[in-house]
């Protein structure tokens, strides 16, 4: 198993008061299997991301046990590839840079630096902006060079942070096939973070859905789907109406954040095409 | 005269080629204030001539003459370089002692709280306040002035510099870390780069104090 999470619990002191903890986590145990597509999906305050923080080793736990194909991890390292939700892309160097950032810290060699960033510029169309900084950047080109950084050492293990939350509605849709097309092509161990439905049941072999109480783990869901994912299909809508469900159930009409109010809309949306989809019928 | 039918045309050219030497020269020389010194200068000239009392109220041209005069005596020039060469060494020192000491402050919080109370202690303490002590263990000559140049430096530097590292965003110890890199890497590739412009700022006000010490 690439990632087990083995009962982890995890609780953050106040900041007005230091004497008062509030528990995040309570026992989440849950695994990712070889070359699966997980998602985490909950509205916000669930602890999903402190989860996958946890996982990459940005945070310590209180108890319990993260282990990384076998070995217990504490630290960040190498092994699992991170893909945040600001990018976290550095502004002082060039594209291409960031993107063979991580290569240098593996001692690859120049050449096949320079091949592999060739290589990775394609996939994702980013050829004329190898010089570029990022500033000069759209969202959606950013959120593409933070992905090739990440796949640049090709990982075994890819941690994503709502990858896809900071574009735009078109943008998202074409990240989406992007991102499922090189998934496809090499069969990477993911675990993503979102709250978006759609794209948990797009992207996901699974969708792990956590609730607000200490990130409880309210289902476990297999989207059983052939790929690429095809969003006619009764059966996809039929995952994503099951979701909703879980995901309002979790929500209970608690609305915290901005997170929070779009995953409401998904929900009303998706109520009101049901309702639309009954009387045509 | 005759002209040529086009001359308006060229002549209406040549005004927009003037008009961007203008604004050339504007961005260049700063044009307004050019003409701020102009109205000055004139003011001065006029109203000295009209006060009358130099000892008082100098006369422009005079004063203009002590500064040619001045500028041409090789004495003033040498002590012209030697202030120069003491402000510039003076906040090189303290530039040197100041990036290390601000760069770990930003860096590490248990430094950070360590020395933050002595820092702010100390840098509140006036600059001739340290003149006596300074002549004490440096005795006469360059040493005190360059001391006092250094301290004052090391201090606005180090300020500047810890701002700049605790600006950087936190995400990015987090990317370089999960890329492999160790702890002197992340001082390489994020801190020292990503504090560079608090650095700098440091260096300009830290020059810019140098030179109302140096006196």
């Amino acid at each position: 198993m690439p990632i087990v999470v083995d009962h982890i619990s995890k609780s953050f002191s106040e900041r007005k008061n230091k004497k008062i903890r509030k528990q995040v986590l309570k026992d989440v145990s849950f695994e990712v299997p070889d070359g699966c597509f997980v998602s985490l999906l909950g509205p916000s305050g669930c602890g999903k991301t402190t989860t996958l923080t946890i996982i990459a080793g940005f945070q310590d736990k209180d108890s319990g046990e993260i282990l990384v194909n076998g070995k217990s991890v504490n630290a960040p390292g190498p092994d699992r590839a991170f893909v945040f939700q600001d990018y976290a892309l550095l502004p002082w160097l060039r594209v291409g840079e960031n993107i063979t950032y991580p290569m240098k810290k593996q001692k690859m060699s120049k050449a096949d630096q320079e091949k592999r960033l060739a290589e990775l510029l394609e996939l994702a169309q980013l050829q004329n902006n190898k010089n570029s900084y990022i500033y000069e950047l759209s969202g959606g080109m950013k959120q593409r060079v933070a992905l090739l950084r990440a796949l640049a050492c090709d990982p075994n293990i890819l941690l994503m942070d709502e990858p896809l939350g900071a574009v735009d509605f078109q943008m998202r849709k074409l990240l989406q096939i992007q991102l499922e097309a090189i998934l496809m092509k090499r069969k990477i161990t993911t675990l993503m973070v979102t709250h978006d439905v759609d794209e948990a049941v797009y992207l996901s072999d699974r969708v792990i859905v956590m609730g607000r109480d200490h990130g409880n783990i309210l289902a476990d869901v297999t989207i059983d789907l052939p790929r690429p994912r095809n969003r006619s299909n009764p059966a996809y809508h039929a995952y994503a109406d099951q979701l909703t469900e879980l995901l309002k159930k979790a929500l209970d009409g608690a609305v915290f954040t901005k997170e929070d109010e779009d995953i409401m809309n998904f929900i009303r949306n998706s109520e009101h095409e049901a309702r639309g989809g009954g009387s045509a019928e | 005269m005759k002209t040529a039918p086009n001359s308006h045309l060229k002549s209406l050219s040549q005004s927009s080629q003037t008009q961007r030497n203008a604004s050339k020269f504007v961005k260049k020389f700063n044009l307004p204030a050019l003409i701020l010194l102009a109205i000055v200068c004139i003011g001065w000239f006029l109203g000295a001539h009209l006060y009358k009392k130099p000892f008082v109220f100098p006369y422009f041209e005079e004063v203009i003459g002590s500064i040619a005069y001045a500028l041409s005596d090789l004495a003033v020039l040498r002590a012209i370089g030697i202030t120069v060469r003491r402000v510039l060494l003076g906040t090189f020192y303290g530039v040197l002692i100041g990036v290390p000491i601000g760069m770990a402050m930003g860096f590490s919080t248990t430094i950070m709280n360590a020395l933050a109370p002595y820092v702010n202690a100390l840098r509140q303490i006036p600059t001739t306040a340290w003149v006596p002590m300074a002549i004490i263990w440096f005795g006469l000559g360059d040493g005190p002035t360059l001391f006092v140049l250094a301290l004052h430096g090391v201090f606005i530097v180090i300020l500047n510099t810890a701002a700049g590292v605790l600006e950087i965003n936190k995400e990015y110890y987090n990317a370089v870390r999960s890329m492999g890199a160790n702890t002197l890497e992340v001082i390489t590739d994020v801190v020292l780069p990503g504090s560079l412009p608090g650095i700098i700022t440091g260096i300009r006000l830290a020059l810019g104090m140098g030179w109302m010490t140096v006196v």
